[in-house]
Protein backbone atom coordinates (compact mmCIF):
# COMPACT_ATOMS: atom_id res chain seq x y z
CA UNK A 1 0.00 0.00 0.00
CA UNK A 2 2.97 2.35 0.48
CA UNK A 3 4.32 1.98 -2.84
CA UNK A 4 1.04 2.78 -4.16
CA UNK A 5 0.82 5.84 -2.28
CA UNK A 6 4.24 6.52 -2.88
CA UNK A 7 3.16 6.42 -6.48
CA UNK A 8 0.10 8.26 -5.97
CA UNK A 9 2.19 11.68 -4.72
CA UNK A 10 4.66 10.70 -7.48
CA UNK A 11 1.92 11.21 -9.62
CA UNK A 12 0.24 14.48 -8.23
CA UNK A 13 3.44 16.10 -8.22
CA UNK A 14 3.53 15.11 -11.88
CA UNK A 15 -0.06 16.63 -12.53
CA UNK A 16 1.32 20.13 -10.81
CA UNK A 17 3.56 20.00 -13.08
CA UNK A 18 1.84 19.78 -15.72
CA UNK A 19 -0.40 21.88 -14.62
CA UNK A 20 2.13 25.02 -14.10
CA UNK A 21 3.03 23.80 -17.86
CA UNK A 22 -0.41 24.26 -18.87
CA UNK A 23 -1.23 27.77 -17.38
CA UNK A 24 2.66 29.08 -19.00
CA UNK A 25 1.02 27.92 -22.34
CA UNK A 26 -1.85 29.45 -21.65
CA UNK A 27 -0.50 32.95 -20.95
CA UNK A 28 -1.30 34.64 -24.32
CA UNK A 29 1.98 36.15 -26.05
CA UNK A 30 2.42 39.58 -27.22
CA UNK A 31 3.17 40.43 -30.71
CA UNK A 32 4.85 43.81 -31.23
CA UNK A 33 4.29 45.96 -34.24
CA UNK A 34 5.81 44.34 -37.31
CA UNK A 35 8.24 45.01 -39.55
CA UNK A 36 6.95 45.02 -42.95
CA UNK A 37 8.90 45.21 -46.64
CA UNK A 38 8.28 44.83 -50.01
CA UNK A 39 10.42 44.12 -52.60
CA UNK A 40 11.36 43.02 -55.53
CA UNK A 41 14.27 40.13 -56.02
CA UNK A 42 15.85 40.04 -59.12
CA UNK A 43 16.76 36.52 -60.84
CA UNK A 44 19.00 33.85 -58.88
CA UNK A 45 19.48 37.05 -56.18
CA UNK A 46 18.35 36.83 -52.70
CA UNK A 47 17.42 39.71 -50.12
CA UNK A 48 18.96 39.76 -46.29
CA UNK A 49 16.70 40.94 -43.59
CA UNK A 50 19.20 42.68 -41.07
CA UNK A 51 19.86 40.58 -37.78
CA UNK A 52 18.03 40.97 -34.91
CA UNK A 53 18.32 39.15 -31.16
CA UNK A 54 16.01 36.81 -30.16
CA UNK A 55 15.90 34.59 -27.09
CA UNK A 56 13.66 31.27 -26.07
CA UNK A 57 11.04 33.77 -24.61
CA UNK A 58 11.30 36.67 -27.50
CA UNK A 59 10.68 34.80 -30.55
CA UNK A 60 9.56 36.34 -33.99
CA UNK A 61 6.82 35.26 -36.73
CA UNK A 62 7.28 35.73 -39.92
CA UNK A 63 5.12 35.72 -42.60
CA UNK A 64 5.77 36.23 -46.41
CA UNK A 65 3.70 36.19 -50.31
CA UNK A 66 5.68 36.06 -53.44
CA UNK A 67 4.41 36.79 -56.99
CA UNK A 68 6.25 33.37 -57.55
CA UNK A 69 8.24 30.55 -56.03
CA UNK A 70 10.82 31.56 -53.58
CA UNK A 71 13.02 29.83 -50.98
CA UNK A 72 12.79 30.95 -47.26
CA UNK A 73 15.50 30.79 -44.28
CA UNK A 74 15.69 31.73 -40.83
CA UNK A 75 19.35 31.87 -40.25
CA UNK A 76 20.53 32.25 -36.03
CA UNK A 77 23.83 32.36 -35.23
CA UNK A 78 24.60 33.52 -31.60
CA UNK A 79 26.64 36.85 -30.54
CA UNK A 80 29.95 35.05 -29.91
CA UNK A 81 30.27 33.72 -33.38
CA UNK A 82 28.87 36.72 -34.93
CA UNK A 83 31.98 38.25 -33.15
CA UNK A 84 34.10 36.07 -34.50
CA UNK A 85 33.17 36.57 -37.78
CA UNK A 86 33.32 40.25 -38.24
CA UNK A 87 36.99 39.82 -36.63
CA UNK A 88 37.70 37.44 -39.34
CA UNK A 89 36.32 39.98 -42.14
CA UNK A 90 38.04 42.98 -40.62
CA UNK A 91 41.07 41.01 -40.41
CA UNK A 92 40.43 39.67 -44.83
CA UNK A 93 39.77 43.34 -45.49
CA UNK A 94 40.58 45.80 -43.47
CA UNK A 95 43.48 45.46 -42.48
CA UNK A 96 44.88 43.85 -45.76
CA UNK A 97 46.76 45.57 -48.35
CA UNK A 98 44.89 45.29 -51.15
CA UNK A 99 45.36 47.82 -54.30
CA UNK A 100 42.21 48.53 -53.36
CA UNK A 101 42.04 49.70 -49.64
CA UNK A 102 45.44 51.66 -50.29
CA UNK A 103 43.90 53.81 -52.78
CA UNK A 104 40.68 55.52 -51.84
CA UNK A 105 40.92 57.42 -55.09
CA UNK A 106 40.47 54.36 -57.33
CA UNK A 107 38.34 54.15 -60.27
CA UNK A 108 37.45 50.32 -58.79
CA UNK A 109 33.34 50.65 -58.92
CA UNK A 110 33.65 47.97 -55.71
CA UNK A 111 35.93 50.96 -54.14
CA UNK A 112 34.22 51.39 -50.39
CA UNK A 113 34.54 54.32 -48.38
CA UNK A 114 36.43 53.41 -44.63
CA UNK A 115 33.19 54.73 -43.32
CA UNK A 116 31.09 52.03 -45.29
CA UNK A 117 33.47 48.93 -44.77
CA UNK A 118 32.81 49.03 -40.81
CA UNK A 119 29.31 50.07 -41.39
CA UNK A 120 29.03 46.81 -43.53
CA UNK A 121 30.38 44.40 -41.61
CA UNK A 122 28.75 45.63 -38.85
CA UNK A 123 25.65 45.11 -39.69
CA UNK A 124 25.93 42.51 -42.88
CA UNK A 125 28.80 40.44 -41.16
CA UNK A 126 26.79 36.90 -42.97
CA UNK A 127 26.46 38.15 -46.56
CA UNK A 128 30.24 39.44 -46.58
CA UNK A 129 31.17 36.32 -45.08
CA UNK A 130 29.78 34.24 -47.64
CA UNK A 131 30.86 36.51 -50.04
CA UNK A 132 34.46 36.21 -49.11
CA UNK A 133 34.13 32.49 -48.44
CA UNK A 134 32.83 32.12 -52.34
CA UNK A 135 35.65 34.60 -53.36
CA UNK A 136 38.53 35.07 -51.26
CA UNK A 137 40.28 36.92 -53.89
CA UNK A 138 38.12 39.59 -53.99
CA UNK A 139 38.09 43.28 -52.15
CA UNK A 140 35.17 44.54 -49.53
CA UNK A 141 31.90 44.80 -52.26
CA UNK A 142 29.67 47.85 -52.01
CA UNK A 143 26.40 45.91 -50.84
CA UNK A 144 24.58 48.91 -52.54
CA UNK A 145 25.84 49.58 -56.02
CA UNK A 146 24.16 47.81 -58.39
CA UNK A 147 27.70 46.83 -60.18
CA UNK A 148 28.56 44.97 -57.45
CA UNK A 149 24.98 43.22 -56.14
CA UNK A 150 24.55 40.95 -58.65
CA UNK A 151 27.49 39.20 -57.23
CA UNK A 152 27.53 39.90 -53.81
CA UNK A 153 24.01 38.79 -53.56
CA UNK A 154 24.09 35.92 -55.90
CA UNK A 155 22.26 32.62 -54.61
CA UNK A 156 25.12 30.68 -55.35
CA UNK A 157 26.94 32.58 -52.95
CA UNK A 158 24.02 32.13 -50.37
CA UNK A 159 24.42 28.29 -51.66
CA UNK A 160 27.87 28.05 -51.07
CA UNK A 161 27.82 29.81 -47.98
CA UNK A 162 24.25 27.36 -46.64
CA UNK A 163 26.36 24.89 -47.40
CA UNK A 164 29.45 25.69 -45.17
CA UNK A 165 27.52 26.31 -42.35
CA UNK A 166 24.72 24.39 -41.89
CA UNK A 167 24.49 24.88 -38.37
CA UNK A 168 22.94 28.50 -39.01
CA UNK A 169 20.09 27.21 -40.42
CA UNK A 170 16.74 26.83 -38.33
CA UNK A 171 13.71 27.01 -40.52
CA UNK A 172 14.24 25.66 -44.21
CA UNK A 173 10.75 25.06 -45.85
CA UNK A 174 10.36 23.90 -49.28
CA UNK A 175 10.00 26.68 -52.08
CA UNK A 176 6.78 28.18 -52.32
CA UNK A 177 5.40 30.88 -52.47
CA UNK A 178 3.23 31.78 -49.55
CA UNK A 179 4.87 31.60 -45.95
CA UNK A 180 4.08 31.66 -42.38
CA UNK A 181 6.35 30.47 -38.85
CA UNK A 182 6.38 30.96 -35.82
CA UNK A 183 10.02 30.68 -34.05
CA UNK A 184 11.35 30.77 -30.93
CA UNK A 185 14.91 30.03 -30.62
CA UNK A 186 16.30 27.68 -28.43
CA UNK A 187 19.35 29.67 -27.47
CA UNK A 188 20.00 33.28 -27.13
CA UNK A 189 20.72 34.14 -31.46
CA UNK A 190 20.93 36.74 -33.97
CA UNK A 191 17.98 36.07 -36.49
CA UNK A 192 17.98 36.87 -39.55
CA UNK A 193 15.46 36.27 -42.49
CA UNK A 194 16.96 35.36 -46.05
CA UNK A 195 14.59 35.37 -49.46
CA UNK A 196 16.00 33.83 -52.06
CA UNK A 197 14.70 33.70 -55.74
CA UNK A 198 16.11 30.73 -57.76
CA UNK A 199 13.84 31.33 -61.26
CA UNK A 200 14.92 33.08 -64.30
CA UNK A 201 12.02 35.90 -63.25
CA UNK A 202 11.99 38.92 -61.11
CA UNK A 203 9.79 38.23 -58.13
CA UNK A 204 8.07 40.86 -56.01
CA UNK A 205 8.02 39.68 -52.25
CA UNK A 206 6.23 41.23 -48.99
CA UNK A 207 7.70 39.75 -46.02
CA UNK A 208 6.43 40.63 -42.62
CA UNK A 209 7.94 40.14 -39.39
CA UNK A 210 6.76 40.42 -35.80
CA UNK A 211 8.86 39.90 -32.19
CA UNK A 212 6.28 37.62 -30.45
CA UNK A 213 6.82 37.85 -26.79
CA UNK A 214 6.17 34.65 -24.35
CA UNK A 215 6.41 33.28 -20.81
CA UNK A 216 7.41 29.76 -23.00
CA UNK A 217 7.67 28.64 -26.86
CA UNK A 218 3.95 27.09 -26.62
CA UNK A 219 5.32 24.35 -29.09
CA UNK A 220 7.76 22.98 -26.53
CA UNK A 221 5.73 23.02 -23.57
CA UNK A 222 2.62 21.43 -25.07
CA UNK A 223 3.76 18.23 -25.30
CA UNK A 224 5.60 17.83 -21.67
CA UNK A 225 2.27 19.42 -19.99
CA UNK A 226 -0.69 16.90 -21.52
CA UNK A 227 2.35 14.01 -21.01
CA UNK A 228 2.41 14.97 -17.29
CA UNK A 229 -1.23 15.67 -16.93
CA UNK A 230 -1.61 12.10 -18.01
CA UNK A 231 0.66 10.28 -16.08
CA UNK A 232 -0.35 11.93 -12.81
CA UNK A 233 -3.95 11.36 -13.85
CA UNK A 234 -3.02 7.82 -14.46
CA UNK A 235 -1.28 7.27 -11.19
CA UNK A 236 -4.44 8.63 -9.37
CA UNK A 237 -6.85 6.43 -10.70
CA UNK A 238 -4.27 3.70 -10.19
CA UNK A 239 -4.51 5.07 -6.33
CA UNK A 240 -8.01 5.16 -6.35
CA UNK A 241 -8.86 1.47 -7.21
CA UNK A 242 -6.16 0.33 -5.16
CA UNK A 243 -7.98 2.17 -1.91
CA UNK A 244 -11.44 1.22 -3.15
CA UNK A 245 -10.27 -2.51 -3.32
CA UNK A 246 -8.64 -2.88 -0.49
CA UNK A 247 -11.86 -0.99 1.53
CA UNK A 248 -13.79 -3.79 -0.07
CA UNK A 249 -11.84 -6.60 1.15
CA UNK A 250 -11.56 -5.18 4.68
CA UNK B 1 15.25 -6.89 11.21
CA UNK B 2 17.91 -5.03 9.77
CA UNK B 3 18.65 -0.93 9.53
CA UNK B 4 16.79 -0.15 6.40
CA UNK B 5 13.09 -1.26 7.68
CA UNK B 6 13.13 1.08 10.70
CA UNK B 7 15.11 4.03 8.92
CA UNK B 8 12.29 3.74 6.31
CA UNK B 9 9.66 3.56 8.39
CA UNK B 10 11.19 7.02 10.25
CA UNK B 11 11.27 8.30 6.96
CA UNK B 12 8.06 7.84 5.82
CA UNK B 13 6.56 9.41 8.92
CA UNK B 14 8.97 12.38 8.55
CA UNK B 15 7.96 13.05 4.93
CA UNK B 16 4.14 12.31 5.61
CA UNK B 17 4.73 14.99 8.62
CA UNK B 18 6.95 17.68 5.53
CA UNK B 19 4.55 17.24 2.89
CA UNK B 20 1.32 16.92 4.12
CA UNK B 21 -0.97 16.70 0.90
CA UNK B 22 -1.11 19.08 -1.19
CA UNK B 23 2.19 21.00 0.06
CA UNK B 24 4.52 19.38 -2.13
CA UNK B 25 1.91 19.59 -4.89
CA UNK B 26 1.83 23.57 -4.51
CA UNK B 27 5.40 24.15 -3.95
CA UNK B 28 6.02 22.11 -7.37
CA UNK B 29 3.37 24.31 -8.94
CA UNK B 30 5.25 27.10 -7.97
CA UNK B 31 8.62 26.25 -8.86
CA UNK B 32 7.15 24.84 -12.20
CA UNK B 33 5.46 27.86 -12.96
CA UNK B 34 8.04 30.53 -11.59
CA UNK B 35 10.92 29.29 -13.39
CA UNK B 36 8.97 30.48 -16.98
CA UNK B 37 7.75 33.53 -15.26
CA UNK B 38 11.13 34.47 -13.68
CA UNK B 39 13.61 33.18 -16.59
CA UNK B 40 15.41 36.17 -17.87
CA UNK B 41 16.89 36.41 -21.17
CA UNK B 42 16.81 40.34 -21.76
CA UNK B 43 20.34 40.41 -18.96
CA UNK B 44 21.77 37.97 -21.82
CA UNK B 45 21.38 40.32 -24.59
CA UNK B 46 24.58 42.32 -24.12
CA UNK B 47 26.06 39.02 -22.83
CA UNK B 48 27.67 36.37 -24.92
CA UNK B 49 28.37 32.53 -23.75
CA UNK B 50 28.68 31.62 -20.34
CA UNK B 51 27.68 35.01 -18.64
CA UNK B 52 24.72 34.52 -20.41
CA UNK B 53 24.12 31.04 -18.56
CA UNK B 54 25.13 32.86 -15.69
CA UNK B 55 22.70 35.75 -15.78
CA UNK B 56 19.64 33.29 -16.81
CA UNK B 57 20.37 30.95 -13.85
CA UNK B 58 20.80 33.52 -11.56
CA UNK B 59 17.89 35.15 -12.69
CA UNK B 60 15.82 32.15 -11.63
CA UNK B 61 17.72 31.54 -8.15
CA UNK B 62 17.10 34.77 -6.82
CA UNK B 63 14.44 36.60 -4.76
CA UNK B 64 11.32 35.27 -5.06
CA UNK B 65 12.03 31.77 -6.01
CA UNK B 66 14.81 31.10 -3.62
CA UNK B 67 12.55 32.66 -1.05
CA UNK B 68 9.87 30.09 -1.65
CA UNK B 69 12.20 27.39 -2.15
CA UNK B 70 13.99 28.31 1.77
CA UNK B 71 10.55 28.95 3.50
CA UNK B 72 10.12 25.44 2.20
CA UNK B 73 13.49 24.08 3.94
CA UNK B 74 13.09 26.19 7.11
CA UNK B 75 9.56 24.80 7.27
CA UNK B 76 10.93 21.45 7.07
CA UNK B 77 14.20 21.70 8.89
CA UNK B 78 13.49 24.44 11.67
CA UNK B 79 9.44 23.97 12.77
CA UNK B 80 9.18 20.07 11.31
CA UNK B 81 12.13 19.47 13.96
CA UNK B 82 11.58 22.02 16.48
CA UNK B 83 7.99 20.42 16.33
CA UNK B 84 9.28 17.08 17.14
CA UNK B 85 11.35 17.79 19.63
CA UNK B 86 8.39 20.05 21.21
CA UNK B 87 5.68 17.34 20.88
CA UNK B 88 7.83 14.83 22.41
CA UNK B 89 7.84 13.02 19.23
CA UNK B 90 11.71 12.42 19.11
CA UNK B 91 11.22 10.46 22.67
CA UNK B 92 9.48 8.16 19.96
CA UNK B 93 11.47 7.89 17.47
CA UNK B 94 14.35 7.42 19.81
CA UNK B 95 12.83 4.07 20.69
CA UNK B 96 13.19 2.47 16.94
CA UNK B 97 16.21 0.14 17.07
CA UNK B 98 18.42 2.78 15.21
CA UNK B 99 21.46 5.57 16.09
CA UNK B 100 20.42 8.79 17.19
CA UNK B 101 22.33 10.28 13.34
CA UNK B 102 20.43 7.76 11.14
CA UNK B 103 17.28 9.29 12.79
CA UNK B 104 18.63 12.86 12.23
CA UNK B 105 19.66 11.25 8.62
CA UNK B 106 16.33 10.40 7.59
CA UNK B 107 14.91 13.47 8.77
CA UNK B 108 17.26 15.64 6.84
CA UNK B 109 16.65 13.67 3.51
CA UNK B 110 13.15 14.66 3.76
CA UNK B 111 13.43 17.87 4.89
CA UNK B 112 16.14 18.76 2.62
CA UNK B 113 16.98 16.16 0.16
CA UNK B 114 13.49 15.82 -1.28
CA UNK B 115 13.15 19.61 -1.00
CA UNK B 116 16.62 20.10 -3.34
CA UNK B 117 15.43 17.62 -5.36
CA UNK B 118 12.03 19.06 -6.23
CA UNK B 119 14.03 22.72 -7.02
CA UNK B 120 16.52 21.65 -8.58
CA UNK B 121 14.70 18.73 -10.93
CA UNK B 122 11.89 21.20 -11.83
CA UNK B 123 14.44 24.19 -12.67
CA UNK B 124 16.90 22.07 -15.01
CA UNK B 125 13.25 20.48 -16.55
CA UNK B 126 12.22 24.04 -17.03
CA UNK B 127 15.52 25.26 -18.57
CA UNK B 128 15.80 22.37 -20.47
CA UNK B 129 12.48 23.21 -22.08
CA UNK B 130 13.30 26.57 -22.30
CA UNK B 131 16.58 26.65 -23.79
CA UNK B 132 18.44 23.12 -24.27
CA UNK B 133 21.01 24.75 -25.99
CA UNK B 134 22.41 26.94 -23.65
CA UNK B 135 21.83 24.12 -21.17
CA UNK B 136 23.53 21.96 -22.99
CA UNK B 137 26.56 24.13 -24.31
CA UNK B 138 27.38 25.69 -20.87
CA UNK B 139 26.30 22.96 -18.13
CA UNK B 140 29.18 23.43 -16.35
CA UNK B 141 28.56 27.18 -15.51
CA UNK B 142 25.12 26.26 -14.79
CA UNK B 143 26.04 23.71 -12.25
CA UNK B 144 28.48 25.83 -10.59
CA UNK B 145 25.51 28.50 -10.35
CA UNK B 146 23.42 26.04 -8.45
CA UNK B 147 26.03 25.17 -6.41
CA UNK B 148 26.78 28.28 -5.52
CA UNK B 149 22.98 29.23 -4.52
CA UNK B 150 22.42 26.02 -2.72
CA UNK B 151 25.12 26.72 -0.98
CA UNK B 152 24.10 29.77 0.65
CA UNK B 153 21.55 30.63 1.20
CA UNK B 154 19.81 27.95 1.09
CA UNK B 155 21.92 25.15 3.21
CA UNK B 156 24.06 27.83 4.71
CA UNK B 157 20.26 28.64 6.79
CA UNK B 158 19.78 25.07 6.58
CA UNK B 159 22.41 24.40 9.15
CA UNK B 160 22.30 27.26 11.16
CA UNK B 161 18.83 27.00 11.90
CA UNK B 162 18.81 23.18 12.41
CA UNK B 163 21.73 23.76 15.17
CA UNK B 164 19.79 26.26 16.76
CA UNK B 165 16.45 24.43 16.68
CA UNK B 166 18.19 21.48 18.47
CA UNK B 167 19.49 24.36 21.40
CA UNK B 168 16.25 26.07 21.25
CA UNK B 169 13.88 22.94 20.94
CA UNK B 170 11.54 25.22 19.52
CA UNK B 171 10.57 25.71 16.04
CA UNK B 172 8.49 28.16 15.46
CA UNK B 173 11.30 30.63 17.06
CA UNK B 174 13.85 29.24 14.41
CA UNK B 175 11.69 29.75 11.93
CA UNK B 176 11.64 32.84 12.42
CA UNK B 177 14.83 33.75 12.96
CA UNK B 178 15.66 31.84 9.61
CA UNK B 179 13.41 34.44 7.51
CA UNK B 180 14.91 37.88 8.81
CA UNK B 181 18.67 36.23 8.56
CA UNK B 182 17.72 35.31 4.60
CA UNK B 183 15.85 39.16 4.18
CA UNK B 184 18.99 40.54 6.25
CA UNK B 185 21.55 38.69 3.82
CA UNK B 186 19.62 39.75 1.06
CA UNK B 187 19.45 43.53 1.98
CA UNK B 188 23.53 43.22 3.09
CA UNK B 189 24.33 41.61 -0.26
CA UNK B 190 22.79 45.01 -1.82
CA UNK B 191 24.99 47.20 0.12
CA UNK B 192 28.46 45.12 0.02
CA UNK B 193 29.47 46.70 -2.93
CA UNK B 194 29.07 50.21 -1.90
CA UNK B 195 30.72 49.15 1.63
CA UNK B 196 33.69 48.17 -0.06
CA UNK B 197 33.96 51.08 -2.51
CA UNK B 198 33.16 53.52 0.37
CA UNK B 199 36.06 52.14 2.54
CA UNK B 200 38.33 51.38 -0.45
CA UNK B 201 38.68 47.77 0.52
CA UNK B 202 38.08 44.37 -0.79
CA UNK B 203 38.08 42.41 2.03
CA UNK B 204 34.60 43.13 2.90
CA UNK B 205 33.89 41.94 -0.67
CA UNK B 206 35.99 38.64 0.23
CA UNK B 207 34.82 37.80 3.31
CA UNK B 208 31.20 37.97 1.91
CA UNK B 209 32.19 35.73 -0.62
CA UNK B 210 32.74 33.13 2.00
CA UNK B 211 29.42 33.56 3.49
CA UNK B 212 28.04 33.95 -0.22
CA UNK B 213 30.04 32.47 -2.91
CA UNK B 214 27.58 33.23 -5.69
CA UNK B 215 28.91 36.90 -4.95
CA UNK B 216 32.57 35.55 -6.13
CA UNK B 217 31.12 34.14 -9.34
CA UNK B 218 28.61 36.85 -9.90
CA UNK B 219 32.44 39.38 -10.08
CA UNK B 220 33.94 36.62 -12.35
CA UNK B 221 31.08 36.22 -15.11
CA UNK B 222 30.05 40.22 -14.88
CA UNK B 223 33.81 41.37 -15.45
CA UNK B 224 34.79 38.37 -17.13
CA UNK B 225 37.79 39.90 -19.75
CA UNK B 226 37.76 43.06 -17.98
CA UNK B 227 40.27 44.28 -15.36
CA UNK B 228 36.29 45.22 -13.40
CA UNK B 229 35.47 48.87 -12.93
CA UNK B 230 32.69 49.95 -10.80
CA UNK B 231 31.26 53.40 -9.94
CA UNK B 232 34.53 55.01 -11.95
CA UNK B 233 36.69 53.02 -9.54
CA UNK B 234 38.78 49.21 -9.76
CA UNK B 235 36.41 46.86 -7.97
CA UNK B 236 37.87 43.10 -7.19
CA UNK B 237 37.40 40.74 -9.89
CA UNK B 238 38.53 36.50 -9.07
CA UNK B 239 40.03 34.48 -10.89
CA UNK B 240 37.92 31.02 -11.59
CA UNK B 241 40.28 29.21 -9.39
CA UNK B 242 40.02 31.60 -6.66
CA UNK B 243 35.80 31.40 -7.73
CA UNK B 244 36.18 27.46 -6.84
CA UNK B 245 38.20 28.09 -3.61
CA UNK B 246 35.20 30.38 -2.24
CA UNK B 247 32.78 27.87 -3.18
CA UNK B 248 34.64 24.87 -1.62
CA UNK B 249 35.21 27.57 1.68
CA UNK B 250 30.97 27.78 1.36
CA UNK B 251 30.73 24.26 1.64
CA UNK B 252 33.19 23.95 4.27
CA UNK B 253 31.15 26.23 6.57
CA UNK B 254 27.81 24.43 5.52
CA UNK B 255 29.67 21.04 6.13
CA UNK B 256 30.89 22.32 9.95
CA UNK B 257 27.48 23.22 10.33
CA UNK B 258 25.96 19.85 9.70
CA UNK B 259 28.97 17.89 11.50
CA UNK B 260 28.47 20.16 14.42
CA UNK B 261 24.62 19.41 14.75
CA UNK B 262 25.02 15.68 14.24
CA UNK B 263 27.46 15.84 17.09
CA UNK B 264 25.25 18.14 19.16
CA UNK B 265 21.78 15.20 17.84
CA UNK B 266 24.14 12.32 18.70
CA UNK B 267 25.83 12.81 21.98
CA UNK B 268 24.38 16.45 23.64
CA UNK B 269 20.89 16.41 23.25
CA UNK B 270 18.59 15.94 26.49
CA UNK B 271 15.00 15.49 26.14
Amino acid sequence: MRWITLLWRIGTVALAIGLALLVAWLIPSSAEYPYRVSRHIEPEQYMFRESEVYSPQNGLQISMNATDEVRVYLLGVSSLELDNWKALLREAYLDSESPDSESPDSESPDWVSPDMETFFIEFYPVPLLFFHEAYPEQPLPDLFNPETQSMVWNITVLDKGLETHPEIILWDPPPGSMFSHELFPEDVLNIMAVVANPSSDTVEVDVEIKKVVAVAPKDRIIFPAQLLISIGIGLTIVWLFSRKFRKSIF
Amino acid sequence: MGKGRPFLEIFTYVFHEDYRFPILEIFAFLFALATFVFADFAGGYDRTGETMAYSLVNTLCEFPLMFIFVVLILKNVAYGLGSDLDRGLMQTLFSYPLKRRHILTARLLSGLGIAVLLFLGIQIFGLFLLAPDTLATYSSTVFLTYAAHLCSPALLLAGLLLLLTLRLKRGGLALIIGVILFLAGLIFSGEVTYIAYATDSDVILKIWAVINPNSALQAYYYHMGTSGFLFGGETWVPSFSEVLLYLWAGYLIVAVLFIVSYIYFDRRLEI
